[in-house]
Order: C-alpha cells, then structure tokens, then sequence
C-alpha cells in the first residue's frame, strides 16, 4: 500500500535492544528527532510504548462496547419480535412481553457479540492475519517473539532518510542496527 | 530471518476469512430456496392406472365429491372404490388397455393401490370436514387439481405454509357455494372475507394453538 | 508421592516467595515452555495418561454409538427420574470448567498476578469440560441430530425456541461461554503461537504455528490494541461465568420440585463450580508441573492460592447445605420438610452423608497450613472435593425427583453400567484427558509472553510479593 510515486528499496531501518526500557527511551529519541512512521517489536506488552511511539490507538474498547449494546439490544428485540409479534403463544398466562425472562438471553447475546466484536476488532485494526510481512526480512528478528526488542523506523516517513535515522538510533546504545529490505 | 510464507499468503489468509462468510451466505441461501426439491413439489407420481384429474374434472366437470366422498363428512376425503370408476367404466373405454388394473380390480375383488401424493405427518391432527365446512376449498391447499393430468403436489405441506391461512383466513375461506369451483375469483375478496369469518363463526385467535392440529 | 512435597519449609512465609522462582530471563522461560512442545520428547506419564485417555475414548464411542443406536432408554432415566446421570454429569462437568475463566477473567481484572502461570491450563481444562459437560443434555434430548433446532432461525415450522424456559437459557448461556472461552483462550495463545513459530526449526512446525499465530509481530501498536481486547474478553467474562451456573441453577430453581424451588441456587451452584473447578486445576496442575519440570512458574504459592479459594468456596458450598434444611424447616412446608427427611434418612441417606463428609467436612482440613504446603494433601483433598461435588448433583437430582409431591409417583433411580450411564460418564474422561494430554504436547501450556511480563515486573519492583498481596 505504498502511495509514494517511487517504491522505497528499503522498508525501513530496525534497531535492536535487549530490554523494554531502552526500546522505550528510543522510541523516544526516534519521536525527538521527527520521526513519525515507526514501530516497536517486543516480546511482551511494553507499558507505554504506544505514547511514545505515538501510534495509541483506543478504539477496541469503544467497539467492544458499542457492539455488546447492540448485541445485547438485537437479543432482547429478537425475543421481543418472536414472543410477542411473531408468533405469540400463552405460556403459563405470561404476557407477551414478559421481559424479565428475556433477560438471561439478552445478556448472553450482548457477551457473544460484544467478544467476537473485540476479538474481530483487535485482529482487524491490527491488520491481520498477515502471515507476511517485510518486517519479519530483518536480520535475527526471530527473537522478537522472545527475548529482544525492536524499533523500526519506516522508509514511508515523510521525512525518512536512512543515514539520518540510524544516526538517532545509534545514540540510543542498540545492540545492533540495520536496514529491513523490501522484498 | 527469512519470510516464513509469501507475500500471497497475506491474500490467501483474508480471502479464506471472507471465503467462510461467502459460503456461509450461500448455505443460507441454498437451504432457504430448496423445499420445492426436498418436497418433490411438481413431479407426478407414478400410479398403477394413469388417471387424470384434468380429464375427470375440467374436461368431464365430475365434481370432487364424486369419487372423494366423505371429505364433507369425516377427517379423511376418501379414496373411491373401483365399483365408482365401474360407474362409466362399465360402459366406456372398457377395453381400453389403461384401464387393465380397474378391471382385474374389480374382477378379482383386490383395491387398487395407489401412490399417495399429499402426506401429512402422524403428529398433525388434520380433518377434512371441518376445512371443507369453514369455507377452506379443496384447491387452496392441493393446488390447480383441474389442471393435473398425473397428480402431484402443489404445496409442501409445511407448518409454515399451514399457518399463512390459520393466521389470516380472510384471505382463503369462501362461500359455501364456491368451495369446489377451480375457478373461483379472490379479486372481490377484501369484504367478503371478514364477513365470511364471522358467518363461519371461525375463532381467529385458536387458530394459532399448538393443540389446533397438534393433539 | 513424598517426593512430590513442597519445598518450603512451615515457617517460611509464602508472602516474600517469588512468583517465578529460579534464574530465568526472557529466553530461559521460551526455551523451558516452548521446547515441551518442540523438541523434548514426552515424559513416561504423557503415554500412560494418552493410553487410558484412548480407552476412555473408546468407552465414549462404543457407549455413544449404543446410544444413537438404541436411543436414551439404554441410560437408567425413567419415570419418575427423567433426569439422572446425563444432568448430573452436565452440571458436574459444567462447574469443572470455570475455575478456567475464573482464573483467567477475574484473577486478570483483580491483577492477581499469580494466575498467569495457571491460566493457560486451567482456560485449556474450561473448554474440554464445557464440550464434556454439553454432550451430555444434548443427546438427553434423544435426537441429538437436530439439535440444531434450539437455535432460533426462521424455520418451515414457522416456531421458535421457548425464550421463558430456563432451558434455553441454558442453551445460551453454555453455548455462549464456550465460544466466549475458545476465543479468549485463542486470543491468549496467538503472542506464544508466534513464539513458538520462531522458535520451530521444522518447517511443518514453523508453518503449522505460523498459520495459527497469525502473522504476530509483536508490533507495539498490536500490543496496545491486544491488550485492549484482552481485558474486555476478561470483563465479559466475568458476569458471563457467573451467569452461566447462575443459569444451570434456574434449571431447577425455576421448576417447582422441592428441593429445587429456592432462591439460594444460583449463588451456592456459582461457589460449588469455583470449589470443583479449583480442586480440578489442582488434580491436574500437581502432577503436570512435576512430570514437566515447570515447578518454576507453578510455584507452592499458587498452590496455596488455590487451597485457599477452594476453602473459601468450600466453605459457601456447605453454608448452602445448612441453609437447605434451615429452608425446608422454616417454610412449614411439608413437601419441603419431606425432601429434607428423605435426604437425612431416605434411600439415597448415605450418599448424602457422603456429600456432607466430601464437601463440607474433608475441605476444613485446608485451614491448616501444614495441608496447605504438602502436594499430596492437596491432591487427596482435590479429589475428595471432586467427588463431593459430584454426588451433590445426584443428591440435588434423583433425590428430588424420585420422591416428590404424590407417594403414588414415588420411585427410585439406578443407574445403567454396561453400555449406559456409567460407561459414558467415562468415555466423556477420553474427551477430558484425550483433549489435556494432546494439549500438553502441541501447544505451550503456560503462557510464555505473560510470564516474560511478569518476571519484567519482578524485576523492577523492590517488594515484589507485597504488591500483589494488598490486594489478596
């Protein structure tokens, strides 16, 4: 999905760390320095590494919300309709809309739809599945998944210039640095 | 680290998510669109002698209760004993080599046995009588009988289809005189159908009880 | 079992003990969990457990094809005991499977630390024991091939599932916290499924994982909105796992059989499945955690955790019981008082002094520190909680059913062994232990990217301990 009239030869510039706290302060430095498209590979959730690569996104927990309403309100409303409009039937004189018995399924079904919405959700604004990825090009990023920590500055960055970024990335004391092809 | 899959598998990856939902809509679809199928409706049945309702009753005008005669009467409408065919029979088409199985039925005193086209399940309590009596015309429910020249069945007869009518007679019963005309015409029906209801004294709200047919 | 013993001594305080113990960093903890499954070859007990998992699966086929076969008279259900076994093992199992949740969901909201070691395992235990626990009422419905008809989908019968009967709740309610725990333990898995890509050297490993993982990148915007999703499975969750034996409850609670007919149900049946799901995670975890040498993540202090929990639970299970004959005497009613009398001193007398032993006395025994800290006190308690609770749905079902309103009814219940109830029951074992034992060998049982995060946190706090104790 590149927009630029020219393909970029290289995807970007990765630098790696051994600890979340030094990917932290990096990605801090990165920011510093103007840098915008860039992203962090780490084996666990580094608390606050979203704010200071400035790419927090909080939409799941409003769509998970959203949609466990609209969940919870299509399974009263399908009660509503099958019980009372659709086929009303006497059972053990309650009224049609006897909501207090409805309330179980309208629970149930605004939990089903709320976690597929959020498991959906957090897959889909993550842009997976992506079995693919130049990313995974870089050299020794198979333990990004274990033990080590990776800041990749983007080729796509407006202001990106790779001399320039490895530059930032090497003040910040990286265990190695080098440039992600774009195979 | 090397690329563990290619850049296809990216799209094969969310074309196989959007090709579940595709699949998922035309099972749908399909399930919805097959009870003409799964009901055999429009295939003619093979009988032993291949007699025509189109002759009988359009051409000929022999009216329904003729050969079906306790449909007024009791649950069943009755199937008409070889002596009923021997009523013309006797007389025309007697060596007609259709009519073979008539004959040796009623030589050799053994019914004919004929397919069944319209069945309904054991669980359904269903009565004649009491249809024809409210103004239900034989031809609502086994379809254009006139038309017919091997019989087959028009409608499933599914509890959904039976219900179109238990929740809206207006729309079907007519008057007592109408009940076995094939040609009967709905287009003046809008009035005369609430009237016929309350004549009937049809109780609109049973109607829809599980124990109506369900017994 | 000696051996099996903790290693603390009594007077060492569990509050200073790690949460990992041992010297591990990001690498160890992968190389420890992640070659279980890639590379070490399964300990002698793996065999042993997937062979009597394979004849508990064969019990299941022979005894479920019988079923289909002859229909649900070859089970000892009959008039006046329509429900027997089949509803007594549904909510048996039903209860086993939400210690999972509970670990998982609630432990997550309260930060309670301690659960990431046992989560995976105990979300991996949930799932078998919902699919167990849901066999059974649907082919208690005899015709388990159209089963598909209590979802309610436009139909040519133009009719609907019954949205007043508990029943259908029921349908729901498990149904939807089956796919809620499969998601959520999907979802959990992926970061170590990418791990586990990684660090495969096989190809058909790295592809069968890479397929699973995703394409996970660890990416730190991924993480954020992971995380986000994560904890809102967890908050679902939560009213979700109460609601669901809240719901199994109203099975009977709704109903007028007494007994049954009483307002503590939903909360005494929620304690009960905590109680069995905990003593289920402790059946399993004890022996898993030695056999595979992961003693460094599943310390002495979950342990302690868990016995605590069970007793906790244990002891609301059994104020359920007290309460039960306190009703019955302060109603007046004589149907009522007659349940209570048929229980203390009917046919079925034994099996609920049993229950009393089982779930009311055998747990106090967790007071003591000393049970508490010895693996294989735990495990006996574990397993006599597991029966207790067991034999409290048998109490609660044929007890009531076969002794209700009119003596004229009366009746009693046995249940079938050949080819019936008790040769099913087992075979729903196969599923249990068949679904643990393929478990343990292809996917990571402990969940690799939390402990990374945990023993981060360790790290970098001075009272490691005293923090996830204020709010224990």
């Amino acid at each position: 999905m590149h927009t630029s009239k020219q393909e970029p030869t290289i995807f970007g510039v990765i630098a790696e760390y051994s600890d979340g706290e030094a990917v932290l302060a990096a990605a801090q430095a990165a920011r510093d320095a103007g840098f915008k498209k860039m992203d962090a590979y780490t084996p666990y959730m580094v608390e606050g590494l979203v704010d200071a690569l400035g790419n927090k996104d909080d939409r799941v927990p409003r769509i998970v919300f959203i949609c466990g309403l609209i969940g919870a309100g299509l399974g009263f409303l399908m009660q509503y309709w099958i019980t009372g409009v659709d086929y009303p039937m006497n059972i053990g004189g309650r009224p049609n809309l006897s909501w207090p018995s409805y309330i179980p399924i309208t629970f149930e079904s605004g939990v089903l739809v709320a976690a597929f919405s959020a498991v959906v959700g957090m897959f889909g604004l993550n842009g997976l599945p992506r079995p693919h990825h130049p990313v995974f090009d870089a050299p020794g990023f198979d333990r990004a998944t274990r033990d080590k920590f990776f800041l990749c500055i983007e080729a796509e960055d407006e202001g990106f210039d790779a001399r320039l970024a490895k530059e930032v990335l090497l003040a910040t004391k990286p265990d190695s640095i080098q440039e992600v092809p774009n195979l | 680290m090397p690329q563990i899959f290619s850049k296809k598998a990216n799209y094969l990856a969310r074309g196989s998510i959007v090709m579940t939902g595709v699949v998922f809509v035309l099972i749908v679809l399909i399930s919805h669109n097959v009870t003409a199928y799964t009901h055999d409706l429009g295939v003619a049945f093979q009988q032993p002698a291949p007699f025509s309702h189109k002759h009988h009753v359009k051409e000929l005008g022999i009216d329904c209760r003729y050969c079906h005669q306790s449909v007024e009467k009791g649950p069943f409408a009755g199937l008409p004993p070889t002596e009923t065919c021997y009523t013309c029979h006797s007389q025309i088409w007697t060596n007609s080599p259709l009519l073979k199985v008539v004959r040796d039925s009623y030589t050799t005193n053994t019914p004919i046995e004929w397919n069944r086209v319209n069945n309904l399940p054991d669980f359904v309590y269903f009565d004649h009588s009491v249809h024809v009596a409210k103004g239900v015309s034989c031809y609502t429910c086994h379809g254009q009988v006139d038309q017919m020249n091997l019989l087959y069945k028009e409608n499933a007869f599914e509890m959904i289809w039976c219900l179109r009518c238990h929740r809206n007679p207006e729309a079907q019963v007519r008057p007592k005189s109408e009940i076995f005309n094939p040609n009967y015409d709905y287009s003046q029906h809008e009035t005369l159908g609430k009237q016929l209801v309350e004549q009937y004294g049809i109780k609109k709200e049973q109607l829809t009880n599980c124990w109506i047919c369900h017994r | 079992m000696s051996e099996m013993n903790g290693k603390y001594p009594e007077d060492m305080g569990l509050r200073d003990a790690p949460m990992i113990e041992g010297e591990h960093d990001y690498g160890t903890v992968t190389d420890k969990i992640g070659s279980i499954v890639l590379d070490r070859p399964s300990p002698r007990q793996w065999y042993i457990w997937g062979g009597i998992a394979g004849i508990c699966l064969g019990s299941f086929l022979v005894s479920f094809c019988w079923l289909i076969y002859k229909g649900v008279g070859v089970w000892g259900i009959n008039n006046p005991c329509g429900w027997g076994f089949d509803i007594i093992n549904f909510v048996w199992w039903i209860g086993i499977g939400h210690a999972g949740t509970l670990i998982s969901a609630i432990l997550l909201l309260m930060r309670q630390r301690w659960r990431t070691s046992i989560n995976r395992l105990a979300e991996t235990m949930t799932l078998f024991a919902v699919c167990c626990a849901g066999l059974f009422p649907l082919l208690h419905t005899g015709r388990p091939w159209v089963a598909y008809w209590l979802v309610p989908y436009p139909n040519a019968l133009a009719i609907w599932p019954q949205f007043r009967s508990p029943l259908v709740w029921d349908v729901f309610a498990v149904t939807t916290y089956l796919t809620v725990s499969a998601l959520f333990w999907y979802v959990g898995l992926v970061p170590d499924l990418a791990t586990l890509r990684d660090k495969a050297k096989h190809k058909l490993a790295k592809i069968g994982m890479g397929i699973m993982a995703m394409g996970w990148r660890g990416s730190a915007a991924h993480w954020h909105r992971y995380e986000a999703a994560y904890l809102a499975l967890a908050g679902l969750s939560t009213p979700l796992v109460l609601s669901v034996h809240s719901i199994v409850s109203l099975d009977f609670a709704v109903s007028i059989v007494p007994g049954w007919h009483t307002t503590i149900f939903p909360p005494y049946f929620v304690a009960g499945a905590v109680f069995a799901g905990f003593a289920m995670v402790l059946l399993l975890v004890i022996p898993i955690r030695k056999w595979y040498g992961v003693a460094d993540f599943v310390t002495m202090r979950h342990m302690d955790w868990m016995a605590k929990i069970m007793l906790a639970t244990g002891l609301v299970v059994f104020y359920g019981y007290l309460m039960e004959m306190y009703y019955a005497w302060y109603s007046g009613n004589q149907f009522e008082i007659a349940l209570a009398s048929n229980r203390l001193s009917g046919d079925y007398k034994f099996w609920y002094y049993a229950l009393i032993f089982c779930n009311g006395l055998a747990p106090q025994v967790l007071w003591s520190k000393r049970v508490r800290h010895s693996l294989t006190g735990l495990f006996v308690v574990s397993l006599i909680v597991s029966i207790g609770m067991w034999l409290e749905r048998f109490v609660i079902i044929p007890v009531s059913l076969s002794h209700d309103f009119m003596p004229s009814a009366w009746g009693g219940y046995t249940p079938t062994i050949a080819f019936g109830d008790v040769m099913f029951f087992l075979g729903t074992f196969g599923i249990f232990l068949g679904g643990m034992v393929a478990f343990v060998r292809i996917l990571p049982m402990i969940p690799m990217s939390e402990i990374k995060h945990l023993l981060h946190l360790e790290k970098h706090e001075s009272h490691p301990a005293a923090q996830a104790e204020t709010v224990a």
